[in-house]
């Protein structure tokens, strides 16, 4: 079981269990989760909550793991907040080999920077973009289409991102 | 390390001594090769003809899916998800839609529960019947495809008389379904179901003891079973490793725990495991269809709520409060309740899920889309681990990744 003293908010939404802890005790949570059963890490992202006045948010980032136990089977959610100018949380590819991609596409999208994964490099996105697409402030549309006339332009950086 | 540089030509040499006394070679592989299923790129270490190291670069069918279901309304995004596995939109359409009833806690009437299995199966179908076309092509079984691609032009049939679609139909959505199944769509579902099963068998004829396909694919990208959980993979890959693990049976959704079926499991871990768990998939599709067909229960395909549904067409001519719910609908939508739901369903391929996060007005604030095809291709390496360079095309075949979903 996670310790008590990690756990800084639990509950059940949409009958979905969750459980949110410090971001900087991450791994710890993650290693006593995988102790107990659940080893199939389903999926690892993030969700941007920039100027989203439906809930109190501790930081702008929440890092979202969906564990699974095979044997029960159950889910359990593990979310935690990072923020500030370069968002960063440790890596857990070493735990749960799945997350080595997971981790990388949150990078590409969100430039959330796991420390310690093996090699943290954009998958989606060309190796060349700028900005993280999925962050809330990289802006929809108006940009110049790639392989046309114009996409001499197509890497101008967004005003925002 | 040393590149002949040349436009074109990808082979470097990483000076790192083989096995065999000659050194490393490093070959591209794709992005645009026939055999790996849209535009997939690897990068490929060979001793001689040997796999070392292969590193998949993937990104070329990025579409932003998921930046744009945030730009789109919640009844708008149901046609995005048709489109990232572009092989089982039905099935995507389902893990949406479920997804977003989950967080509104609304349950959709019995008979367009029916409807969304019947649908799931035939798109099971016939994704599958892609897979066997193509990777018998692959492999050298050129007249596969033929007999795939026959089936599987009744089922886009199918699709079209029930809804209008072939491909990307948008048939199911969050509430219910897009309309009633018709007569007719019965009456071909009737036939179809009865005659696929002598289809399968001929399948099974053309390959299933046909000495080259057995040569190309036994002992084949072995994925022991405990690999096979440890990389997260799922659906077929799994079910090949023989770890008996189906979401319709473990986690069921949309009543398939009503359904009387087999769970597909095959022990021999190989690309010919994977093939025996998909071709006896089909078998038990039909199965579940013939139950869902003869027990389809009458009633309403939609949930009673004029907030999430449009009002009937009839409705709009005689009644104010209809042509202002329309109004409403078509303009601003509904809302979703702030919070958050994760929900997977089986396709074809595995674990397709979708993760919703509502801020309480009516665009999602962040929809992923959980790809089987995404976490299944990082357990590619592990299986074509010293496996000669022909057998990645087996590989990759059997692994069945739609590109479209990888990159999203």
């Amino acid at each position: 079981m996670i310790p008590d003293a990690l756990v800084l908010e639990k509950g059940i939404t949409a009958r979905d269990q969750w459980v949110t802890v410090p971001a900087e005790r991450i791994r710890e949570v993650l290693s006593a989760l995988k102790t107990d059963g659940y080893r199939l890490l389903v999926f690892l992202t993030c969700v941007d909550h920039l100027i989203d006045s439906s809930r109190e948010f501790p930081a702008r980032f929440e890092i979202v793991y969906q564990l699974r136990d095979l044997e029960k089977p159950a889910d359990i959610r593990v979310r935690a907040f990072v923020g500030g100018e370069s968002p960063r949380i440790d890596s857990v590819h070493d735990l749960f080999p799945t997350a080595n991609w997971d981790e990388r596409e949150t990078y590409d999208m969100f430039g959330i920077v796991f420390s310690g994964h093996p090699g943290l490099t954009r998958i989606l996105m060309p190796d060349d973009w700028v900005g993280h697409p999925l962050r809330r402030d990289f802006p929809v549309g108006g940009e110049v289409v790639e392989f046309s006339e114009e996409h001499q332009t197509w890497q101008t950086a967004p005003d925002e991102a | 390390m040393s590149t002949i540089e040349s436009p074109g030509v990808t082979v470097s040499r990483t000076g790192e001594q083989g096995a065999f006394g000659g050194e490393l070679l490093t070959v591209n592989f794709g992005p645009h090769h026939p055999s790996t299923h849209g535009v997939l790129r690897l990068i490929v270490d060979l001793d001689g003809e040997q796999i070392k190291r292969v590193q998949p670069v993937i990104g070329y069918l990025h579409t932003g899916i998921e930046k744009q279901m945030e730009a789109l309304r919640w009844q708008q995004g149901v046609v995005v998800t048709d489109r990232h596995d572009y092989l089982s939109p039905p099935i995507n359409n389902l893990a949406y839609a479920l997804a977003v009833e989950k967080l509104m806690g609304v349950e959709v009437p019995p008979r367009a529960r029916a409807l969304r299995v019947i649908m799931s199966e035939l798109t099971r179908l016939s994704s599958h019947l892609v897979w066997l076309g193509t990777s018998g092509i692959e492999l050298g079984a050129m007249s596969m495809l033929m007999y795939c691609f026959r089936e599987r032009e009744q089922i886009m049939d199918l699709n079209e008389e029930i809804s209008g679609f072939r491909m990307h139909t948008s048939y199911i959505r969050p509430g219910g379904v897009f309309a009633d199944s018709t007569p007719r769509f019965l009456e071909m579902l009737d036939k179809f179901v009865r005659e696929m099963p002598g289809h399968v068998d001929e399948y099974e004829d053309l390959l299933t003891m046909n000495p080259i396909w057995r040569a190309r694919t036994i002992g084949i990208g072995r994925l022991p079973a405990e690999d096979a959980k440890v990389l997260g993979a799922t659906g077929p890959m799994l079910r090949g490793s023989g770890v008996e693990w189906d979401l319709r049976k473990s986690m069921p959704y949309s009543g398939y725990e009503d359904y009387d079926f087999e769970v597909a499991v095959s022990n021999d871990c190989d690309c010919y495991g994977r093939y025996l768990v998909r071709i006896k998939e089909m078998r038990e599709a039909v199965k579940i269809l013939r139950q869902a067909l003869d027990r389809l229960p009458d009633g309403p395909v939609n949930i009673d709520d004029r907030k999430m549904l449009p009002p009937p067409r009839e409705e709009l001519e005689t009644s104010m409060e209809a042509v202002i719910h329309h109004f409403k609908l078509f303009t601003e939508g509904y809302t979703v309740p702030a919070g958050d739901a994760y929900v997977a369903v089986e396709s074809g391929r595995g674990e397709n899920g979708c993760y919703i996060v509502s801020d309480g007005t009516h665009k999602p604030r962040r929809v992923k889309f959980r790809s089987a095809s995404f976490v299944n291709l990082q357990a590619l390496e592990r299986m074509a681990l010293n496996h000669m360079v022909a057998d990645m095309i087996a590989i990759i075949g059997t692994a069945d990744t739609v590109l479209g979903d990888v990159d999203r």
